[in-house]
């Protein structure tokens, strides 16, 4: 399945990028993550508990972060195991300045597996765009603290 | 293992208590537990039908329900119809129109169609199709089981049993 | 003698089964019973690199935890089942058979690992989630089309590529055939997968007790005794040792015949360890991947036409799709190249088969095995040939029916049984006659379809022949026995799943016996009753179950006139057998009943004379030379909606020749449940996989089985053209009805959309697949 979009942040590359590097601010973005731990500079790991309709439960999984260019783009490979079966996506994010803020332009692929394949695909596409879409605002949200602006 | 709860369940007019899980079907409850094995499943996810019950009067699925849920109700299954020397119209009628083949789904048809008959036995051909397409059979392509249904819905209507 | 054959009966079984007292695998409980859960690899393909239980082992109410390494020396592939004889000219087969639980390689998403043993089922299953497996994901065969590319992945390492199997049958010479030819029509056409269905999905209670020495195995198989034969063999037991029980079966529709499922193997192998009886039931997740299936095929095809619409030559070189594993051979293949040439005189033939290994569920027939894809391939070619020479489609079909002298016809190839693939008998011209006038096919191509369509209505309407391989070898038998009540037993080897056995059987012995059919007690599928025979399959038990039943009856019925003759001295030429006594004809009184009979065949004082047998009992056996062809003729109109491209079956017409009829109403059932099951793989059942072999749709709730809503109202008519192979004259028809759907429905589509250029090249399509073909199209 094929993952792409847009977001634009009120914010320079900068401050996005030190946002979105930042393991706390990672760990709040996405609802359900427990013990996000850094282990290296670009490699984190932790659980998360996802519903996906009728696919319930704990994957547990890592995060590497490749290809850095701060403050431009880098490459994610995010991976998950678990009762429900396993996830793994792999994604480009992009950087623009664009009207004083920071477009982010991010695009990739997931590939799923097990009960989450064969029973939550239909589901999949619907709950990735709307988790998505809730760790935006998350960021808009720390940003806007980080900054001051609104 | 979890605690266990007290269930008390009237089923076919007849009180049984048991203490079960708290996750326990009521599906596997019903079959495995008061041994009344004429419910049958079939996708344990409430699309298929087989294990259709009557929960105080209401066709449900009992694999979508626990039995802790069912604490306190009145539950109908199959084996309260008729009796193999004596069987039910709705049975007869699936019998001489030959509505059913391996069997497997008959009983969660049955339990399916027979609140709507006996709300209204004057049921028209939609009235029917909407009480059956909740219940897949994958022998008989349903010409049959419509038959049935239609022969008995004449047969209640002429017998009064309204 | 009164006439039971042929009588719509109401059936013997059915009591039991409206009541719920029938018993269904699931239903048995036996005491100390423990409850098995395979853990399933969620990858198609991938490397066992490692498996620890340690922690499943420590739960409260587990009993054992077995991987493949614990079952040491049992650990072995399954048996393969029809291999092809080396006797084949040119075939190569690698034979790569299914594994009881993974030992170094999963090969399809759902082959299972490791076995839970435990006191309950939700025990079982929790404990699946302790045990830590480390599999390296392997890229997957997933397309047909790209499993031989030089750079595929390897489903089965030791060999050089994923070629299962390669055959190429011939007959006359297509080239010469295509030289002369006014016409050539040249397509792809593509059949995918899907599931059989069955409302009870597989399961298993296997109990050694150690005491008695014996095995007994309830299994929802449809082939009992091979079952109890494979795993005597399999486990160093007599097979007196074991009992194998296929009680009422929830449907079959061929998957249940596969031989051996893994959850077989393991569960036979863990009571014999344990010594307690151990229950499985498959759920329905597992069912969507650990249960065979059918259809994958994708045909490269050409038809030869002279200009007046005969065919000439046809060649069909097609790639099948075995799934992990094939143990099943080249019956579905091989079914796909005889139902190719169909009803039809196709001088010339040639096909070129390549079945190769994928990471997906193996493929085992399914209701219709192969002939839907070579019925779809056939009558496609016929209608576009027809659309581009001008003729009418049942028109081009009437000028290549085989004539009616040429029975028994030989086709040359060789069929599923690996032997020629003859035709018996056939006379298909009024079968397709009678079903244009059931659907009124001259009044609708010209008043109601131009009135309707100047209404902007889109209807159209599909006429289809096919024919089917029935009643194959090598043999079932029956053991009929006269009680001392007067009620008549008896014993076959062959399982029911819903097909009416208890009665349609009971019938051809009712006959003979002069008893009441439902005096007739028939125990279907019990090793212990009976002991030869294969199984339930191919649309073969109203052929070869009936025609034993036929000839032990037959036995019985003499034995009784022979001893009624001695005791009421009167010669047998003046004896009648009728409601369950022996009489003088023309002298009521003279009469004995048939419990007296029996009694005195089986006497307390006195001798059983040399030469002669104790009772009124008779085993006989039955085994045509080959199988008896059943066709017939399907029609259909259909109205498409063209903003949503839903179609709506307005009329569903089948004449079905399956010679001499056992019992209409069990007939009329067969035929519906094969159209109800043939529309939903023409329409709404497919089985979605994504590049990695990972199934997208397990479950009913998204993959759609019919519901009464999608199946029309069914017109069955029939033809008798008795087979000439078997002394009932009867052929099957089990499958019949889902063989000539997918054909008919694209014929029926294309007629109402009414446009050149739109044609349907596969199947299942959907609603929505027909609407990005019709107006994908349309953009460019």
């Amino acid at each position: 399945m094929k993952i792409e979009g847009e977001h634009l942040f009120n914010g320079s590359r900068e401050e996005v990028w030190a946002l979105v590097r930042d393991p706390e601010v990672l760990a709040s973005l996405l609802p359900g993550t427990t013990d996000l731990k850094q282990l290296s500079e670009s490699e984190y790991e932790g659980s998360i508990t996802l519903r996906i309709g009728p696919v319930t439960g704990a994957f547990s999984g890592k995060i590497i972060v490749e290809d850095e260019n701060p403050p431009e783009s880098c490459s994610l490979v995010a991976e998950g195991e678990g009762k429900p079966g396993f996830f793994k996506g792999t994604g480009d994010v992009e950087l623009l300045e664009q009207d004083g803020g920071t477009l982010m332009k991010y695009g990739g692929e997931i590939q799923i597996g097990g009960k989450l394949a064969g029973v939550g695909q239909r589901l999949i596409d619907m709950t990735s765009k709307s988790m998505i879409k809730q760790g935006m605002k998350s960021l808009d949200k720390v940003l806007a603290e980080r900054t001051g602006k609104e | 293992m979890s605690e266990l709860i007290e269930v008390t369940v009237n089923v076919n007019s007849e009180e049984y208590r048991r203490s079960v899980e708290p996750r326990m079907l009521l599906s596997d409850f019903i079959r495995h537990e008061l041994s009344l094995s004429g419910t049958h499943v079939g996708c344990e996810q409430g699309v298929c039908g087989a294990c259709t019950i009557q929960l105080d009067g209401a066709a449900v699925r009992s694999c979508l329900m626990f039995a802790v849920q069912a604490d306190g109700h009145q539950i109908r299954t199959v084996e309260d119809l008729g009796t193999m020397d004596e069987l039910h119209t709705l049975q007869e009628a699936f019998w001489e129109a030959h509505g059913l083949q391996c069997g497997f789904c008959t009983p969660g048809f049955l339990m399916s169609i027979l609140p709507v008959l006996e709300e209204n036995p004057e049921v028209s051909e939609e009235t029917i199709q909407r009480a059956m397409e909740g219940n897949l059979c994958r022998c008989t392509g349903y010409q049959h089981i419509r038959d049935a249904v239609k022969q008995a819905a004449e047969k209640m209507v002429a017998g009064g049993e309204a | 003698m009164a006439r039971l054959i042929g009588k719509p009966l109401k059936r013997n079984e059915d009591p039991r089964l409206l009541t719920g007292q029938a018993l269904f695998v699931d239903d048995v409980e036996l005491p100390g019973m423990l409850h098995a859960a395979f853990l399933r690899s969620d990858y198609a393909h991938a490397r066992l690199k490692g498996i620890d239980v340690s922690a499943a082992l420590e739960r409260e109410g587990v009993v054992a935890v077995y991987t493949a390494e614990d079952m040491g020396d049992d650990w072995a592939p399954g048996p393969p089942l029809v291999i092809p004889p080396p006797t084949i000219e040119e075939v190569t087969f690698n034979t790569r058979t299914q594994v009881p639980l993974v030992k170094e390689k999963v090969r399809h998403a759902g082959e299972p690992l490791a076995v839970v043993i435990a006191e309950s089922r939700y025990i079982a299953e929790d404990a699946l989630d302790d045990i830590v497996v480390d599999l390296e994901p392997l890229p997957a065969v997933v397309d047909i089309e790209r499993a031989l590319d030089a750079d595929a992945a390897l489903v089965h390492d030791d060999l050089e590529s994923n070629l299962a199997a390669h055959l190429v049958q011939t007959k006359g010479g297509y080239q010469s055939a295509r030289e002369q030819a006014d016409l050539i029509i040249k397509r792809r056409i593509v059949m995918d997968r899907g599931i059989a269905g069955a409302m009870e999905n597989r399961g298993i209670v296997a109990y050694w007790d150690n005491k008695q020495q014996y095995l007994t195995v309830w299994d929802t198989t449809q082939s009992p005794i091979p079952i109890r034969n494979g795993l005597a063999g399999m486990f160093g037991l007599s097979e007196h040792q074991v009992r194998v029980i296929a009680p009422f079966v929830g449907g079959g529709f061929g998957p249940k015949i596969m031989m051996f499922y893994p959850e077989e193997v393991v569960l036979t192998w863990a009571t014999l360890k344990l010594a307690l009886p151990i229950k499985w039931i498959e759920d329905r997740r597992e069912n969507f991947y650990a249960t065979t299936q059918e259809r994958g095929q994708v045909h490269e095809v050409e038809m030869a036409l002279t200009e007046d619409g005969r065919i000439l030559g046809l060649k069909d070189d097609f790639i099948h799709d075995s799934g992990a594993y094939d143990p099943y051979g080249l019956t579905i293949p091989l079914n796909t190249q005889c139902h190719v040439l169909g009803p039809y005189d196709i001088p010339n033939f040639s096909s070129e088969l390549h079945v190769v290994f994928t990471n997906k569920t193996l493929t085992t027939p399914v209701r219709g095995a192969g002939r839907p894809h070579g019925v779809f391939v056939v009558e496609r070619l016929l209608d576009i040939a027809a659309r581009e020479l001008g003729i009418d489609p049942s028109e081009i079909r009437r000028r290549n029916y085989l004539p009616n002298d040429v029975f028994p016809y030989d086709n040359v190839i060789i069929d599923q049984a690996f032997a020629n693939f003859i035709i018996d008998s056939g006379d298909y011209l009024p079968a397709m006659e009678k079903a244009l006038d059931m659907i009124g096919y001259k009044d609708f191509i010209e008043n109601e379809q131009p009135r309707l369509r100047a209404e902007g209505r889109r209807v159209g309407i599909g006429v289809v022949s096919f024919i089917e391989t029935t009643g194959v070898g090598p043999y079932e038998g029956a053991r009929v026995t006269i009680e001392s009540s007067g009620d008549v037993s008896v014993a076959t080897g062959v399982g029911t799943q819903g097909q009416g056995h208890f009665t349609s059987f009971a019938q051809v012995v009712a006959e003979h016996l002069g008893v009441k059919v439902s005096d007739v007690h028939m125990v279907t599928g019990d090793t212990a009753q009976f002991h030869w025979g294969t199984g339930t399959f191919a649309s073969r038990g109203a052929v070869v179950a009936a025609n034993a039943m036929n000839a032990a009856s037959s036995i019985v019925r003499k034995k009784i006139l022979e001893l009624a003759s001695e005791l009421l001295d009167a010669p047998e030429d003046e004896l009648e057998i009728e409601d369950g006594e022996v009489r003088v004809a023309d002298v009521p009184r003279m009469s004995i009943s048939l419990g007296e009979l029996a009694q005195k065949a089986n006497p307390l004082r006195g001798a059983v004379e040399p030469g002669t047998e104790p009772g009124l009992e008779a085993t006989a056996y039955f085994g045509p030379n080959y199988g008896a062809t059943a066709f017939g003729t399907h029609a259909m109109i259909v109205e498409v909606d063209p903003e949503t491209m839903n179609v709506e079956i307005r009329r569903y017409v089948v004449v079905e020749d399956c010679g001499t009829v056992l019992n209409p109403l069990i007939l009329d059932g067969q035929v519906h449940g094969g159209v109800a099951h043939g529309i939903g793989n023409a329409f709404y059942e497919q089985l979605f996989f994504d590049d990695n072999g990972q199934l997208l749709n397990a479950s009913f709730a998204d993959y759609l089985i019919p519901t009464s809503a999608e199946v029309p109202t069914i017109e069955v008519g029939h033809t008798v053209t008795p087979s000439p192979l078997n002394p009932l004259g009867s052929k099957g028809a089990g499958e019949a009805g889902a063989i000539p759907v997918p054909a008919l429905m694209a014929q029926a589509i294309e007629n109402a959309i009414g446009e050149a250029g739109f044609e349907i090249l596969e199947s299942p399509m959907s609603p929505l697949k027909l609407f990005n073909l019709y107006y994908g199209d349309k953009e460019q």
